[in-house]
């Protein structure tokens, strides 16, 4: 290793073992009274509503997974140096996917039921009285549905899966081979990942108002998966460090990197999501327009967007733009904890309103928030979190023989 | 002996070539980084300020071993870029949302615009947003750009260095620190004894490169220069003025003045000077006589409020007058209506070959059809002024005389489909049988 690596890297813990069957069994715990509770409220409350939340928090859940899975077929593509020591880490959430395809399938169900509740083109009566419905229906209908959701799954967990077995087995053989193959499919893995999770997310979020249409939804989506990644690995950097572990591999100019990459997909995220409105506000169509509309014409739903434009943009931005804040642990975690929190409110901002507002068959209370919103990101996050620990048990929190890992170890900001 | 002599007796300092000029600083060489790094941290212990390391490569470290401070460049930057924010906010509210009724008091060419575009609000903060953004960017990036050369003292004619022979190796495997002259504590003797210390090569005096004047004839070209390019930005100032009632020299004619007189000119050949003629005593315009409703049975073939029954007082019914109406019916409705009044012009046959076109054809009317028949002459006089159903308008294009003229041809049209034996007068009866 480097001379220059941090003094006394050798001998810090790299491992979660003992931790980790006891975070994984309270996560499990935690996650499926989350979700018997949600199920309860489900029956009181109506399946519509149940499955809003589901797919609210589901797709909060899954953007954790997809941004590491981007962040790691990321690093392999730039041939990146500084951030191998944290991109396990990375692979552990990406590794998740799996785990998440299973936790679909709810969603499934709604669909193939015909549940115009939750998903308007799912239910042949609604397809026929709506022509628009009608006309979408070779793309919009459960059959195709349920196929396209099988290929994005089966993508995204390959790659997930291949990924982390590669980089686990470089620990054993220390091979260069390893690396070099990362490398190689890294670059049709990143064409495969942005095809899947745009018309995952057109399918999954935007068809829950079908007759709506833009471009960059997918865009949009993404662009919200890699904020929330960067603020979930700064808190997990932060978390892990407490908890004694990598506490010499991570440092001070890992924290600053990661805070830069926080930032920037912030304002990265903020460009997006204007432009996408500038676009319809502009041209004031009503056949665009009325999905912002929904967003805005009633109190609670303007403040949402005002909590997004002042609360996922410009409080991040300030807080994240001068140096000093990136390089200390608190702040850093902090910051991370309140994009984390944005985040949920921005996939809320997504799901929610149109899928409220449901046909008069299926009425819901009045309240934009119910219980099963936060009971399910309880439930799912639960499950998810149980999913990534089990995953990080018996084996290194950092690839141990990576060529790069010198370089990362070793590595300074300007 | 002066002490210049004593160090160099002394061996630290090479001897000088030419004494007398001004000295830049002390210089001294290393070979390798950790050298340079090692001896920038005594210099700086020294209580150094003015001071600097040169290496061909960044180094790592560099900046805490010479205790370089963090640079306050980038606080220029957030202010300018906010200052940028401010003055999209700014330029935006004052072209298109400032509203100049409300601010009188300041002077006309400071007072802004009102200008609702695509029916947004005047003050619509999502369209204003992009150039709001581009200005923030621009004066942060500029001010980043420039911020960095001035607080770096460039750009700059030159340094003192340069002129250093050994100095040249900078940029290839050497490494060196120069201590200036002008630092608090900088003292000849002190300084160089303390850099002979770091494990370089010998100290070297560097001098501030001398500067030979300018010529002569330069200032007063620069001079002249200056003067000279003034010219244009006042000449540019000037152009957009005239403060002379004369025109100016206009060298290529073309037709550009011409001998006519326009409107509001002075004619002196008229009694009363005008060039414009006024209108002739009772002259109307045409729209007036309708308008004026003076003679609503000429005008309009009415009587009261329905259709005169009677040719106006006006047209007296004559073969010239028939002749006339048979004339302008020829031209301008035969084309539809049949030179037989029938209604089957070139224009309907042509629509009736045209099958996928008689969806929204009407075809034209016969005029023997008893409706038309039963028509007072004023509805006929009415339905070519202002047409009916599909028949456009002839108003415009057939004075009222004529028009009356073709309702008394279409009568006669209409007696000649309709004739009994009776009618034919009796000396032309015998060419029917």
């Amino acid at each position: 290793m480097n001379s220059a690596a941090p003094a006394g890297v050798l001998d810090e813990q790299r491992r979660l073992d003992d931790l980790a069957p006891k975070l994984a069994l309270g996560a499990v715990l935690v996650g499926l009274i989350g979700l018997a509770v949600s199920l309860v409220f489900g029956f009181i409350d109506g399946w519509a509503v149940f499955f809003r939340s589901y797919i609210l928090n589901y797709a909060y859940v899954l953007s954790f997974a997809l941004g590491a899975l981007f962040f790691v077929l990321l690093q392999h593509v730039t041939r990146a140096g500084w951030s191998v020591v944290v991109r396990r880490l990375a692979e552990f959430v990406a590794g998740a996917l799996p785990a998440l395809a299973v936790l679909f399938v709810p969603i499934l169900v709604p669909v193939l039921l015909g549940f115009e509740g939750v998903y308007p083109w799912s239910n042949a009566e609604q397809r026929h009285a709506d022509p628009l419905l009608e006309w979408k229906s070779p793309y919009l209908n459960p059959a195709f549905f349920v196929v396209r959701c099988v290929v994005y799954f089966a993508v995204w967990a390959w790659l997930a899966r291949y990924y982390l077995r590669r980089s686990l087995e470089q620990d054993q053989t220390g091979r260069v081979e390893s690396t070099l193959a990362m490398q190689r499919w890294s670059g049709i893995g990143i064409v495969l990942y942005g095809l899947t999770l745009t018309f995952f997310s057109i399918d999954v979020i935007k068809s829950l108002a079908p007759e709506w249409f833009s471009t960059v939804f997918g865009v949009y989506y993404f662009s919200g998966c890699v904020v929330g990644f960067f603020a979930l690995l700064a808190v997990g950097m932060v978390g892990l460090q407490r908890a004694g572990r990598l506490s010499r591999s991570i440092t001070v100019e890992h924290y600053h990197d990661v805070g830069k990459l926080a930032f920037g997909f912030t304002v990265f995220w903020a460009y997006i999501a204007y432009s996408q409105y500038m676009l319809y506000w502009y041209a004031n169509l009503p056949e665009e327009t009325f999905w912002y509309s929904a967003r805005q014409e009633t109190p609670w739903w303007a403040g949402v967007s005002i909590l997004l434009v002042i609360g996922h943009f410009v409080v991040p931005l300030l807080a994240l733009i001068s140096r000093f804040p990136k390089r200390r642990k608190n702040w850093l975690a902090a910051a991370a904890l309140w994009v984390l929190v944005m985040h949920w409110v921005d996939v809320y901002y997504l799901v929610a309103p149109r899928a409220a507002q449901l046909h008069e068959a299926h009425p819901v209370s009045a309240a934009p928030l119910h219980v099963t919103d936060v009971s399910l990101l309880v439930g799912l996050g639960g499950l998810f979190l149980f999913a990534v620990v089990r995953l990080m048990a018996g084996r290194p929190l950092m690839p141990e023989r990576d060529p790069r890992l010198g370089e990362s170890l070793a590595y300074e900001n300007i | 002996m002066s002490e210049l002599t004593l160090a160099a007796k002394k061996r630290h300092v090479t001897p000088a070539a030419a004494a007398g000029r001004e000295l830049y600083g002390l210089l001294v060489e290393f070979d390798d980084v950790e050298a340079l790094k090692a001896a920038a941290r005594r210099v700086r212990e020294g209580g150094y300020q003015r001071w600097d390391a040169h290496s061909p490569f960044p180094v790592h470290g560099m900046d805490e071993a010479m205790g370089i401070r963090h640079t306050r460049l980038p606080w220029v930057v957030f202010f300018f870029g906010l200052l940028g924010c401010a003055a999209g906010v700014l330029l935006q509210w004052h072209t298109n949302a400032m509203d100049p009724q409300q601010f009188k008091f300041i002077p006309t060419f400071l007072q802004g615009f009102d200008f609702r575009i695509s029916g947004k609000p005047l003050w619509s903060f999502p369209a204003n947003i992009p150039v709001i953004f581009e200005m923030t960017v621009l004066l942060a990036a500029l001010a980043a750009v420039i911020g960095m050369l001035a607080m770096n003292g460039l750009p700059r004619w030159h340094h003192a260095l340069f002129g250093h022979p050994r100095f040249q190796r900078v940029t290839t495997d050497r490494f060196f620190i120069c201590v200036e002259a002008r630092d608090p504590k900088f003292h000849e003797t002190r300084t160089s004894e303390l850099l002979a210390t770091l494990g370089g090569s010998e100290v070297e005096r560097v001098y501030w490169p001398q500067r030979s004047p300018p010529p002569a004839w330069g200032r007063i070209t620069g001079l002249i220069v200056l003067c000279l390019a003034l010219f244009p930005p006042l000449w540019a100032y000037k152009m957009n003025v005239s403060l002379k009632a004369q025109p100016r020299i206009h060298i290529i004619q073309d037709m550009d003045n011409q001998e006519k007189y326009k409107a509001q000119q002075k004619n002196v050949a008229f009694a009363d000077s005008r060039a414009m003629r006024p209108a002739i005593p009772g002259t109307i315009a045409r729209e007036d006589a309708w308008a004026l409703g003076t003679d609503p049975h000429f005008y309009e073939g009415r009587v009261g409020n329905a259709w005169a029954a009677s040719f106006p007082p006006q047209i007296e019914i004559t073969e010239s007058l028939l002749r006339r109406g048979q004339r302008q019916f020829n031209i301008y409705c035969a084309v539809c209506h049949g030179l037989d009044g029938s209604g089957n012009g070139i224009v309907a046959k042509r629509a009736r070959e045209k099958t996928q076109i008689t969806s929204g054809w009407v075809p034209p009317t016969s005029l023997h059809d008893q409706t038309v028949r039963d028509r007072p002459v004023g509805h006929l006089f009415n339905t070519i002024t202002n047409g009916i159903r599909t028949m456009p308008p002839y108003g415009d294009q057939l004075s009222v005389a004529d028009r009356w003229a073709i309702v008394a041809y279409i009568r006669a049209l209409e007696r000649s489909q309709n004739a009994r034996l009776e009618d034919v007068p009796p000396e032309v009866r015998s060419e029917l049988r």
